[in-house]
């Protein structure tokens, strides 16, 4: 079935075609919500969520962009909202100099390097993954990312900073990087 | 959206990629979510229809143990036979004659002519008011021509002294009121009936006097222009002489007595004639329904059934050794072999077929074949009795042989007596029975409508044991032994049964328990214990009709 196709069966509210997009999609934006959320299955209740919107929505999709990024933005910002509602979030968002991260080398599973890289991303603060992540991988501005958090820009940009340095030691640590990140021939270590 | 230097950053680059990479796989119940959220209509349309079905099967279930009374059901067709004779006046009006003409038949000759089954008609008429039935017009003939009326007028021969005239039975006859043949039943017109009369008092508030006459010229003008189709026109005018009207009570009389049926008319008003007409309106009716309107779809009589039944077995004892006979009971022990045997119930099951044959609508006879395979157990010792008589090869997995009873006691099992010494050990036997059975039988609906009903049944079961794998006492009790000639090959068995069933579409779904006892002892004579097997069975089956 064509992506067009599915549009079409969404926009007509049918299941088969909901199920298609569902089943193409869901699996990455799954992965979106994981980097957000606490643990899997908050990951999956942003997800749903996410989703619904996703569908009820789906009219005002105008095939100016990628479907996939116009989802993506619906999930990411699902997660936000629900990350909101979390008192404990918004907390760590004020903190401007985290306390070092207690992280065990047998804690983050040695599978394949993008899930230990995802899972050490979740180690971090979760003001700091949730700069990290609106940054460095969805790829939103410090300013939108204000806005989107409520916080200010500067705040972000602070948050950032700490939080890739944080993310860098953890590599290093899990030996997922081999060298400081002054020097950059590490990269040549990954990939 | 993104800042100009997002790819600048190798790090940013590298765990973009990364990330981008990965994959989790949600759970169902993520789309689960998803789906019943977006389809809350479904999810109504499903609520609603649960609710449905909940509140089908509630009246359903109380309507079957609290069935309602059917008195309402049988009052109403006799208003609504009223109201189509009413209805269908001027259509009647313009056919009458054809029914008018009709000869009249006794109820016997009307069966014979009516080719709907009795049933139906039994159903019809039950609807009928009560008063229908004394009387039964059909068209025989139903072309006739319509001067006939004239002849058989002339044939009839008018009493010495007239009888009066119901004013009632005029006003029908001229049709001037409308009233319904309901209401000439309900004041007491009968047929046969030599002074049935009315007086202007029933009438209401109609002046007597005025009412008389009106009636008396309706009734004459009913005879007249009856008559004047006839080529004997001076008979029909002496029929219509014998009218005579009286003021002074305000009665309507006639010279004529009012006859039910042409073979013997010789007698005959005003009143019988139009009572007559509003019977045959009421009964042309009948049997244009009957007659002309399609037959409904008839409906097979014959069905095949399946049924598959897990049984729970056992088994009842009796007879007496016949040396505890002789002495009487020792150590308390009176003889019985139920007294001396430890067992209990197995499971088994059966499963067969039966044609059935609908013989009314509640009561259906069926037959077929059924294969059961029936099981119990008992328990014994096992030992290397040197005393166990010739035949018994019972060898354990333990090199015993299986020789020896278990005596209850008190609900103890404890090895008997009567067996030797030496080293013992419990075991459980099964006690294996297949046959294969051909029970006929009955069922017969208790309670329910056509979908779910509530049926019982009964069957008796000529059946032939295809094998056996069990062990009979020998004599005196002391051991078990296997011997395949001391069973009996052919017996009978009785079963009843109770079960629930609901049609689906054209298959009818039963659930219900079963009960089955063999009457005849599973040994031959030569043995002096019986055994008769018990069979408790949860009874499943599907009924088709065959076409």
């Amino acid at each position: 079935m064509t992506e067009e196709a599915i549009l079409q069966g969404c926009l007509k509210n049918e299941a088969a075609a909901q199920r298609e997009l569902y089943n193409r999609y869901s699996p990455k934006m799954l992965a979106v919500c994981y980097r957000f959320a606490h643990n899997r299955e908050d990951a999956e209740d942003m997800l749903q969520e996410g989703f619904i919107k996703v569908f009820s929505q789906i009219h005002t999709f105008q095939n100016k962009g990628a479907f996939e990024g116009w989802i993506r933005r619906i999930i990411v910002h699902t997660c936000i909202n629900n990350l909101k509602k979390n008192k404990r979030f918004n907390e760590s968002l004020d903190i401007v100099h985290a306390s070092g991260v207690q992280v065990r080398e047998e804690s983050v599973p040695s599978i394949v390097q993008a899930k230990q890289i995802v899972e050490c991303i979740r180690i971090l603060p979760i003001g700091y993954r949730t700069v990290l992540n609106l940054y460095a991988i969805e790829g939103y501005s410090h300013k939108e990312i204000a806005d989107m958090l409520d916080i200010e820009e500067s705040t972000s940009r602070s948050q950032y900073t700490r939080a890739k340095q944080m993310l860098e030691e953890i590599l290093i640590r899990k030996k997922i990087l081999t060298k400081p990140r002054e020097k950059t021939d590490w990269l040549v270590a990954i990939r | 959206m993104k800042e100009s230097n997002f790819y600048r950053d190798d790090f940013e680059q590298l765990i973009r990629e990364k990330t981008e990479q990965y994959k989790m796989y949600p759970s169902e119940r993520v789309w689960k979510g998803v789906h019943n959220s977006l389809h809350t209509k479904r999810r109504w349309f499903i609520g609603s229809m649960s609710l449905l079905v909940t509140g089908i099967l509630f009246f359903a279930g109380r309507e079957l143990i609290t069935p309602s009374a059917h008195t309402s059901f049988v009052r109403k067709p006799a208003t609504t036979a009223a109201s189509i004779a009413e209805a269908q006046k001027p259509y009647l009006a313009a056919h009458l004659p054809h029914a008018a003409l009709t000869s009249f038949h006794s109820t016997a000759n009307t069966s014979s002519s009516t080719r709907h089954n009795d049933a139906a008609a039994d159903d019809h008429s039950a609807g009928l008011d009560p008063t229908y039935k004394d009387i039964s017009i059909t068209l025989s003939h139903p072309v006739i021509d319509p001067s006939d009326l004239s002849d058989w007028l002339s044939r009839v021969q008018l009493p010495d002294h007239a009888p009066e005239i119901p004013v009632i039975a005029a006003r029908i006859a001229t049709g001037d009121g409308g009233r319904p043949a309901e209401d000439a039943a309900k004041v007491g017109i009968r047929p046969g009936s030599e002074q049935a009369s009315l007086r202007d008092g029933v009438e209401g508030s109609r002046e007597p006097a005025e009412a008389a006459d009106a009636d008396g010229l309706s009734a004459r003008s009913v005879l007249e222009s009856l008559s004047a189709r006839g080529p004997e026109q001076a008979r029909n005018a002496r029929v219509s002489g014998h009218l005579a009207k009286n003021k002074d009570n305000g009665t309507v009389t006639a010279d004529g007595l009012i006859s039910e049926t042409v073979s013997n008319a010789s007698k005959a008003s005003a009143g019988a004639i139009a009572e007559t007409r509003d019977r045959q309106r009421i009964n042309w009716l009948h049997d244009y329904a009957m007659n002309t309107l399609p037959d409904p779809a008839k409906r097979g009589r014959t069905f095949f059934q399946l049924t598959l039944a897990p049984t729970l077995n056992y088994r009842s004892l009796n007879g007496v050794d016949p040396s505890y006979e002789k002495w009487g009971p020792i150590n308390g022990f009176n003889g019985s072999p139920s007294q001396m045997m430890n067992h209990s119930p197995a499971y088994g099951f059966e499963f067969g077929g039966s044609i059935l044959y609908r013989l009314t609508r509640n009561l259906s006879v069926k037959g077929g074949l059924l294969f059961n395979f029936a099981r119990y157990k008992i328990t014994a010792f096992a030992s290397n009795d040197p005393g166990a008589p010739q035949g018994v090869s019972l060898s354990s997995y333990y090199g015993y042989v299986v020789d020896s009873l278990v005596r209850r006691n008190n609900g103890i099992s404890q090895r008997s007596s009567a067996t030797g010494s030496g080293p013992v050990t419990m075991q459980t036997l099964n006690n294996d029975y297949y046959q294969l059975s051909a029970p006929i039988g009955m069922e017969l609906r208790v309670l329910g409508n056509e979908r779910l009903q509530f049926n019982v049944g009964a069957t008796i079961a000529p059946s032939y044991l295809l094998g056996t794998s069990s062990y009979m006492l020998t004599d005196g009790m002391t051991h078990y032994n296997k011997e395949p000639n001391m069973y009996r090959k052919w017996n009978i068995s009785g079963g009843v049964e109770a079960f629930l069933s609901y049609r689906v579409g054209n298959i009818r779904w039963q659930i219900g328990p079963e009960f089955r006892y063999q009457l005849k002892s599973t040994y031959t004579s030569q043995s002096f214990i019986s055994e008769n097997l018990k069979t408790y069975g949860l009874k499943i089956g599907i009924t088709k009709m065959l076409p």
